[in-house]
């Protein structure tokens, strides 16, 4: 049986470059249909990847912790008090690599010209950067130095509406738990820039204790932001954090925080199976079509070999087999165009012709294409399997001839 | 002769201490002047605008820096509409709708009643003495009266979002003028005090306009119709139930 399967596949192998024109043509075909897949799916992993990065920095962190009415009503009045106990026991040990306690309260900010509502900060930097939830770039002057640094800290675009710009003060207002006027005047002392320009104009960062001070709520904070910087792997420590927060405070994972960004990222799965399907299916009429024609040139060959004792089961894997050789040499093509072309690019495309579109999706200017290996076996899977079924008809009708007639047939 | 130096020095220090003293006076005075202890005054506002023009008449009480309420007479359509404002917090009655509102921080810098004085400049009148540092720029004379210019910088961390102010008070503690000048020391809006006339006992600007600089055809205007100082005012006057259900 291995002598009869070696020569079966070596006829195989030589009945494919029998008619090198054609085989090269399927070749190609295959190979940019494989690029195409791989090329989509991993733009469209870096979109989600993006999407879900931007988010859970702006959330921040992978799990939040907040008093249990702040969701519905962030107002001071809901805040929660500094971890303590065996609350802070559990954030200091891994696998919990950084943590934040911030103040997030709704304020107005004020110039001389304009005053805009804004989502006011209090943070403490040192923290923050560990978290990664630090503007993305400071464009003028200097982020916080501590959480006691009595400046604040604006995104650009909002600086512009404001009319304003580095070291010159504004009044931040808000209010302090018993509902009266609470606020002070703050030099900027930076400018940053965010990806999102919406972002720009919400956040402004001011030192922890400062805005502390000024809401007068002692050491109290509106929520404890946690990372363990993996997003995937966070429903494996997110209980312990819950059972050392106690009942009085909730905690929630990115998953429930923002509910969109969870389903995008199961459906970014999903999609790109279709996705692949779809470009399959279309690419398969093109396989099927040229076995049929290759079964079709070579009927008397087909029916002498079997007038000579060959079984049918060989002629099918005969066919199965020159198949499986051209998908093959077209997902090596296919894979390695993708790797060349995504490769270069993982720096990032520009988009920015198309910015404010993208916006909406909560994305940047930048696409980041991701090459996932799952995404190459996905479509490797997909391309044999799809393509090994494909193949059966022209292949099982192939070893379906008969002899006589096949032998007879001009 | 060193000596000589540190005295002068010494001097100097104290001079420039006594003279910001000094400007700090004559602001607290001017604004007593205008205040009162206590004050009851009849006004009219007219807001200015290119295409329209609107007047409302008010009454208004004051008492102390930090208590006052201000009621609408006319037009009908607005009377009683109350603003009340204690210790730099601030509440609107509006009869048509029943409710006391609490001024919340984020309408603080809007405008009061669609004029260009600000929920801040009604609320926070007399916060220009404690959050400034005042220095006497200059004096003259004009008219028989002494005028002192003065400048005033905000503090560092002064809810005020103005590089500086500029008042201008008569020797008989009048404000004739108020210069708000943002930071880049461009002027961006005046208060402009006329016709000043004895009454209620002390001379009184009758009429104060507010304006922006970049906009010279929009502003607002208060004319002072009465006014009596220093009279007696009920306990419960500036009280959130005398806002919603007006005793006097």
């Amino acid at each position: 049986m291995g002598g009869v399967s070696r020569i079966v596949a070596v006829l195989a192998w030589r009945n494919l470059w029998r008619n090198y024109r054609r085989t090269l043509i399927m070749l190609l075909a295959i190979g940019i249909g494989v690029w195409a897949m791989i090329f989509m799916s991993a733009l469209m992993r870096g979109m989600t990847d993006q999407m879900v990065h931007n988010g859970l920095a702006v959330l921040p962190g992978e799990v939040q912790i907040h008093h249990p009415r702040y969701r519905s009503d962030p107002s001071v009045v809901n805040s929660m008090p500094s971890p303590t106990g065996e609350l802070l026991a559990a954030l200091e040990k891994p696998p919990v690599s950084a943590w934040a306690a911030r103040v997030r309260v709704p304020a107005v900010i004020a110039s001389e010209r304009d005053s805009r509502g804004v989502t006011l900060l209090g943070v403490d930097p040192a923290a923050e950067r560990a978290l990664g939830s630090l503007p993305d770039e400071i464009l003028q002057g200097r982020f916080l130095t501590d959480a006691a640094d009595r400046g604040v800290v604006l995104g650009a675009s909002l600086a512009r509406k404001l009319d304003t710009e580095l070291g010159k003060r504004v009044v931040i207002m808000s209010q302090d738990p018993d509902n009266n006027v609470a606020d002070r005047g703050s030099r900027v002392v930076g400018i940053y820039r965010a990806r999102l320009a919406s972002n720009e104009e919400q956040f402004v960062y001011a030192g922890r204790e400062v805005l502390q001070q000024m809401l007068t709520i002692g050491t109290a904070v509106s929520e404890v932001a946690v990372s363990a910087n993996d997003y995937r792997q966070v429903d494996s420590w997110a209980p312990a954090i819950e059972d050392a927060a106690g009942d009085n405070l909730e905690v929630l994972t990115w998953m429930e925080l923002d509910t969109f960004l969870s389903s995008m990222l199961s459906m970014q799965d999903g999609f790109t199976l279709i996705l692949m399907v779809v470009i399959f299916v279309a690419l398969s009429f093109g396989l099927v079509n040229t076995l049929a024609m290759a079964v079709f040139e070579r009927v008397r060959e087909i029916g002498l070999m079997q007038a000579l004792g060959m079984r049918p089961s060989l002629i099918l894997y005969q066919l199965l087999l020159e198949s499986l050789y051209l998908l093959v040499l077209g997902l090596i093509l296919g894979n390695g165009l993708a790797w060349l072309t995504i490769k270069p690019l993982e720096s990032g495309i520009d988009i920015s012709g198309v910015a404010q579109g993208m916006e909406m999706m909560g994305m940047g200017t930048t696409l980041y294409p991701a090459l996932a290996y799952q995404d190459m076996l996905m479509s490797t899977a997909v391309v044999i399997v799809l393509g090994l079924l494909a193949s059966l008809l022209p292949a099982w009708r192939a070893a379906r001839l008969d002899p006589v007639r096949a032998l007879n047939k001009t | 002769m060193r000596w000589i130096i540190v005295l002068v020095g010494f001097l100097g220090a104290l001079q420039a201490s006594a003279q910001q003293l000094a400007a700090q006076d004559i602001i607290r005075k001017a604004m007593d002047h205008y205040r009162g202890q206590t004050s009851y005054s009849e006004m009219t506002m007219t807001i200015h605008r290119p295409d329209w023009e609107r007047s409302m008449t008010m009454r208004g009480w004051s008492e102390g820096d930090k208590q006052t309420l201000v009621r609408v007479v006319e037009p009908k359509k607005d009377a009683g509409n109350g603003t009340l404002s204690v210790d730099g917090n601030m509440w609107t009655y509006t009869p048509k709708i029943n409710r006391v509102i609490k001024v919340p921080s984020s309408m603080m810098s809007q405008n009061w009643m669609g004029s260009d004085f600000s929920n801040k400049d009604i609320s926070k009148d007399t916060a220009i003495i404690e959050d400034y540092d005042h220095t006497l720029l200059s004096t003259r004379e004009e008219g028989g009266h002494t005028i002192w210019v003065i400048e005033s910088v905000p503090h560092e961390e002064a809810a005020v979002v103005w590089g500086r102010e500029v008042l201008e008070v008569r020797d008989d503690w009048v404000l004739l003028r108020q210069e708000f000048w943002d930071q880049d020391n461009e002027l961006v809006k005046v208060l402009e005090a006329g016709q000043i006339r004895e009454m209620g006992g002390r001379n009184v600007a009758t009429v104060l306009r507010m304006g922006k600089v970049a906009t010279p055809d929009e502003w607002t205007e208060v004319r002072t119709e009465a006014v009596e100082f220093d009279l007696a005012l009920p306990a419960n006057l500036f009280t959130l139930s005398n806002l919603r259900n007006p005793r006097q």
